[in-house]
């Protein structure tokens, strides 16, 4: 019985309709709970509109033209023009359907979505600011918060987001037309991903990196693959090197780098334009934080404990503002914690891991500990391994390069953790990261009847190797 | 030693439960931290330390009611840091910075963090190894939490745990290589947390856990119980136990199917009581449990040439129907009440939970309930507060109608002396108040709460809404003192905040009325002959029937009704 409430007010506020956001909307609402969505530009959030969906949509059809054009080998002779405009108008529609659907499953869910910046006004009242002049602000009080305001590209001093010359990620993806030298800086899992879509439909790419690999993160044996992969196709790599400062000419712009490695000797790019992804940090700024006492970390990230509960009890911060891994799929995952804890049930983020994935070509999934890490942890790690060229299905894909390892504990079989590179990765290491989270032993994966022939094949021959019984390899 | 006990954390209050202990043995206590939190009748109190120490035992468990004056906890005032390290020593724990042991790196939180191993080497293990219980069972959670402390369990289980108040880590884990089950979990919470022997204590494993090495007694106890039952099936005593199960189908994990196939057993012949989508499903443990079994059975049988076929046929039957089958017999009870558990959730009957519930019955059995329901026209208490509100939050209180509603109950309560009073029945008499304590309904996570604010009628209106504010946000803290939950005159609940017309409340006995309001919104009403929309707020009455007559309650809400139209009346 809610008494001396009669007013506007919600249960339950959140901040932000990203894949945070949004998840623990619906999972609020579908618990009961009466709830106020604020989101002040495109519902989906970065994931929807800049992120994962336009960036896939953009790797299927550049690899499509791609792959059409490279198989005479295979007896297909076919010369693939592209039409940037025309696959980024696919790509809107794409994203279009999913921002529209996920407006309507809070909507349908009964929770009520609203337009504007949202900031804390005090205690249990924000202020939700309109966009737009004249249309002024509305206070709506809540029970509890959730924030979701997500992150933004990192930008480099000196190298500020102008959409013409230095673009971010989410320009990149908005290209009309494919320029012909792209200058990346950053060879993270967004600069891989979007060298490897223009390379792919004509630009030359080249990607400059302060550290000296690519993927900083994977394995060596992981990344090299996907390094070897992507500079085959043309694309030219500079490591060691740091973007300083660029200067516009006549029919694009000027970069110069440094490297310490070597002596400071500057270097000079060319290009029409340069893609700077050097990383993505926390969104707090739009909040007005100060007004509670939520705390933030060194790098910007709001402290949560295993709840996604904040150091102020009614607030709770899930997705990219509430730390790494900075992926979509953890900030469905704390939204849904969020919600079901804010509606009294006994939810915890207590996974064992959380999957990754990179959709370069070909693709890498990882979930868990690697061989180095079990070790490190007290395991005496088994590991099995299956390269990709002795897949009967890979082959017929026209792939050979990659493979799949699973990694256990020698004493009990326990699945501890999985690297995953080839095609479809990213699908396959969703196997292994079930077998991580169910506490399954290498001999249950390895006594699971798999389809031939296809990919997952490998996992099961994987787990087979690790307890030295392959049959195929 | 310093004896802790259990001190009146309310006034005057019998008994608390704790709640939970923010204290373990081992732990270092400076006076006045936290220890426990204490649930008295309607209110959860912090019990502070009483003296700077070392916590050397718990007296009692979340969940148990420990009268005032019982000891609760002892707390070591001598101790000093130097006897926690011996502390650790004597258990074999790691002693403090000896973090590269690896006796450690098992025992370690479940995280690489270097700062995290750290701590487990000094205060964690200090924590766990003065309970005693590490040490003890020290070999069984090697087992369960392998290198880095890392639990095997599904999410389910994870989940399951967290509701269950069930610590993973210290769950004997009973699949494959140690793996945590649902079953597990229960048992442990069933057997108050404690891992040693939890598999048979629970019978959440039935049969199979009885039948295991070393825990002989539950299996000769059901066996003589049974044979007690059924004199006559001889072959019983020990091969229904065994329980052979004849299913077509049977789920089950690849290496569980390894097991069975080396113990020569045919896994559709295993009996258990956990299902996966309504398939039975079998756990290692299980098909080892029925092989033993079955070996102690074939030894059994050799007195008694009885018809296996018969004692088939009866298995069969007890496997699928558990209940009614072999009704009566330990195992039976114990089986069908896991049976129900995997549908239905338990929780205990207790806490505020229960004083609502009693209240509650009391109200309702004691008084005859009588409702009366009637609408108000409630635009003027719209304008009213739409004028008020700017002011209010001006002063710095947010407005609402509920203090409207209560000071209009208290202006109307004087024509109805009968609704402001209580029946004495052993006195023989009912007594009129002559002061206006309004109790507010409100629904917090742990149920409801009414808090009272005193003297409604010499009160102001914002001063009213201010203490409303404040008590209901106070409630649903569970940060209220049971002074303020005492008192009440009349009381008032908003169900309508939810949603809904019409309800018929329980009084809050004593009193003699409570006052229900639906939710005020426009509905269609008639207006010199036309339908038209208009605010108005449903209300719903009930009275003890036996000091106010059903004319009284009538009188009450037309009256009621007059201040809600038009507030103004409230200057009069
Ligand atoms: C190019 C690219 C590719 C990516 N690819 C993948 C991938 O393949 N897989 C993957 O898992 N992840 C990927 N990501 C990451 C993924 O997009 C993010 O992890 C995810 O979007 C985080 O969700 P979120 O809800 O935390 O925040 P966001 O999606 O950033 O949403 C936050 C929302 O909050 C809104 N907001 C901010 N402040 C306020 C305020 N004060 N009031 C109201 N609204 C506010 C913003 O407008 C935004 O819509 C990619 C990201 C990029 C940039």
């Amino acid at each position: 019985m809610v008494v001396g409430d009669v007013t506007t007010g919600t249960d339950v506020l959140v901040i932000g309709g990203g894949p945070g956001g949004y998840v623990a909307a619906i999972r609020a609402a579908q618990l009961g709970r009466d709830v106020t969505v604020v989101e002040m530009d495109d519902y989906g959030g970065s994931c929807l509109n800049h992120g994962c969906i336009p960036s896939k949509a953009l790797i299927s059809v550049s690899g499509l033209a791609h792959r059409a054009g490279e198989a005479e080998r295979m007896g297909v002779y076919a010369e693939p023009a592209v039409d940037m405009s025309a696959m980024v108008g696919w790509k809107d529609q794409i994203v279009n359907r999913l921002t529209k659907g996920v407006e309507s499953l809070c909507e349908r869910a009964g929770a009520t979505l609203m337009t504007g910046r949202a900031e804390f006004a005090g205690d249990g009242e924000v202020r939700v600011v309109k966009a737009g002049d004249g249309q002024g602000s509305e206070t709506v009080s809540f029970e509890h918060a959730i924030v979701a305001t997500g992150s933004r590209p990192v930008e480099i001093p000196g190298f500020g987001f102008d959409g013409e010359h230095v673009l971010s990620s989410r320009d990149a993806l908005a290209l009309e037309s494919v320029p012909d030298r792209l200058l990346i800086v950053g060879a993270g899992y967004i600069g891989m991903e979007l060298a490897t879509v223009f390379q792919k439909v004509g630009s030359d790419v080249t990607v400059i990196e302060q550290l000296d690999g690519v993927l900083p993160g994977y394995e060596a044996d992981v990344t090299d693959v996907v390094h070897d992969r992507v500079e085959s196709l043309g694309v030219d790599f500079h490591f060691q090197q740091t973007a300083r400062e660029w200067e516009a000419t006549d029919d694009g712009l000027l970069v110069w780098t440094d490297s310490e490695a070597e002596g400071r000797a500057e270097k000079r790019f060319e290009a029409d334009r340069c893609l700077v992804a050097v990383g993505r940090q926390p969104v707090t700024d739009t909040l007005n934080l100060a007004a509670v006492d939520v705390e933030t970390d060194e790098r910007g990230f709001i402290e949560t404990d295993d709840q996604a509960r904040t150091s102020v009890d009614s607030v709770f911060a899930v997705g990219d503002v509430a730390g790494e891994p900075m992926l979509a799929h953890k900030a469905f995952a704390e939204g849904e914690v969020a919600a079901e804890v804010i509606a009294g049930e006994p939810a915890a983020l207590d996974h064992q891991a959380i999957p990754a994935a990179v959709f370069t070509d070909p693709e890498i999934g990882t979930v868990g500990m690697t061989a180095d890490e079990a070790a490190e942890a007290g395991f005496d790690p088994a590991v099995g391994e299956m390269p990709l060229r002795a897949s009967g299905r890979a082959l017929t894909l026209d792939e050979r390069e990659g493979f799949v390892r699973i990694v256990a504990d020698g004493e009990t079989g326990f699945v501890l953790g999985g690297q995953i590179v080839g095609p479809e990765a990213s699908e396959l290491v969703a196997e292994l990261a079930l077998a991580v989270e169910m506490g399954a032993t290498l001999e249950d994966v390895a006594s699971t009847v798999h389809v031939h022939p296809t990919l997952s094949e490998a996992v099961h021959e994987a787990a087979k190797g690790a307890r030295g019984a392959s049959i195929h390899y | 030693m310093f004896e802790y006990e259990l001190p009146d954390v309310g006034e005057g209050v019998a008994e608390g439960e704790i709640v939970v202990w923010h204290a373990e043995p081992g732990d270092h206590v400076t006076e006045d931290e936290v220890l426990a939190e204490v649930e008295t009748d309607k209110a959860v109190v912090d019990l502070p330390a009483p003296v700077d120490g070392v916590v050397a035992e718990l007296r009692a468990d979340p969940g148990d009611m420990v009268p005032v004056g019982d000891v609760v906890v002892l707390i070591d005032t001598e101790a000093d840091d130097k006897d926690t390290v011996d502390t650790e020593a004597d258990d074999g724990s790691p002693s403090a910075g000896d973090t590269t042991d690896t006796t450690g790196a098992k025992t370690a939180p479940d995280t690489g963090d270097t700062t995290d191993a750290i701590e487990g080497a000094t205060g964690q293990v200090a924590e766990n190894g003065a309970a005693g219980q590490v040490a003890e069972n020290g070999a069984v959670e090697g087992e369960v939490s392998t290198a880095s402390g890392r639990v095997f369990a599904p999410p389910h289980v994870r989940r399951v745990a967290r509701e269950l108040g069930v610590d993973i880590d210290r769950v004997d884990g009973s699949g494959p290589g140690g793996r945590l089950t649902e079953a597990d979990v229960r048992a442990t919470a069933e057997s108050g947390g404690e891992e040693t022997d939890t598999v048979t204590d629970s019978g959440g494993d039935g049969a199979a856990a009885g039948v295991e090495p070393g825990q002989t007694a539950a299996t000769q106890e059901n066996g003589q119980h049974r044979s007690a039952v059924t004199p006559t099936g001889t072959a019983d005593g020990t091969t229904t136990d065994a329980g052979a199960a004849d299913r077509d189908r049977t789920l089950a994990a690849p290496a569980t199917r390894g097991v069975a196939r080396e113990l020569d057993v045919d896994i559709d012949e295993v009996p258990t009581e956990r299902h996966r989508d309504d398939e039975a499903f079998v756990e290692p443990e299980d098909v080892r449990a029925y092989a033993e079994a079955q070996q102690a059975a074939q030894t059994a049988d050799a007195d008694t040439a009885s018809a296996p076929a018969e004692t088939g046929s009866t298995q069969t039957e007890s496997a699928v129907e558990p209940v009614t089958a072999t009704a009566g017999t330990e195992t039976a009870a114990t089986t069908g009440t896991e049976t129900t558990e995997a549908d239905t959730r338990t929780e205990p009957y207790r806490g505020i939970r229960r004083t609502i519930g009693d209240q509650m019955a009391e109200s309702a059995f004691t008084a005859p309930h009588a409702s009366h329901h009637d609408t108000a026209r409630a635009g003027g208490l719209v304008d009213a507060r739409e004028r008020l509100k700017q002011q209010a939050e001006a002063a710095g209180v947010h407005l609402t109608y509920m203090p409207f509603v209560m000071k209009a109950v208290a202006a109307v309560l004087p024509e109805y002396p009968a609704m402001n009073a209580e029946l004495d029945e052993e006195a023989g008499e009912i007594r009129y108040h002559d002061r206006y304590h309004i109790g507010v309904a409100v629904a917090t996570d742990a149920g409801l709460m009414v808090p009272v604010v005193e003297d409604v009628d010499r009160k102001g209106l914002l001063e009213v809404a201010a203490e409303v504010n404040d008590l209901v946000e106070r409630a649903r803290g569970r940060d209220l003192a049971p002074e303020e939950l005492q008192g009440s005159t009349f009381t008032i609940t908003n169900f309508g905040a939810i949603g809904g017309e019409y309800a018929t409340p329980i009084l809050n006995h004593p009193e003699t009325g409570i006052l229900g309001l639906g939710e005020l919104t426009q509905r269609p009403v008639v207006e010199s002959g036309e339908v038209v929309a208009a605010h108005t707020l449903p209300l719903s009455v009930s009275i003890d029937h036996r000091v106010v007559d059903g004319a009284v309650s009538a009188g009450f809400c037309n009256d009621l009704k007059t201040y809600l139209d038009d507030p103004i009346h409230l200057l009069l």
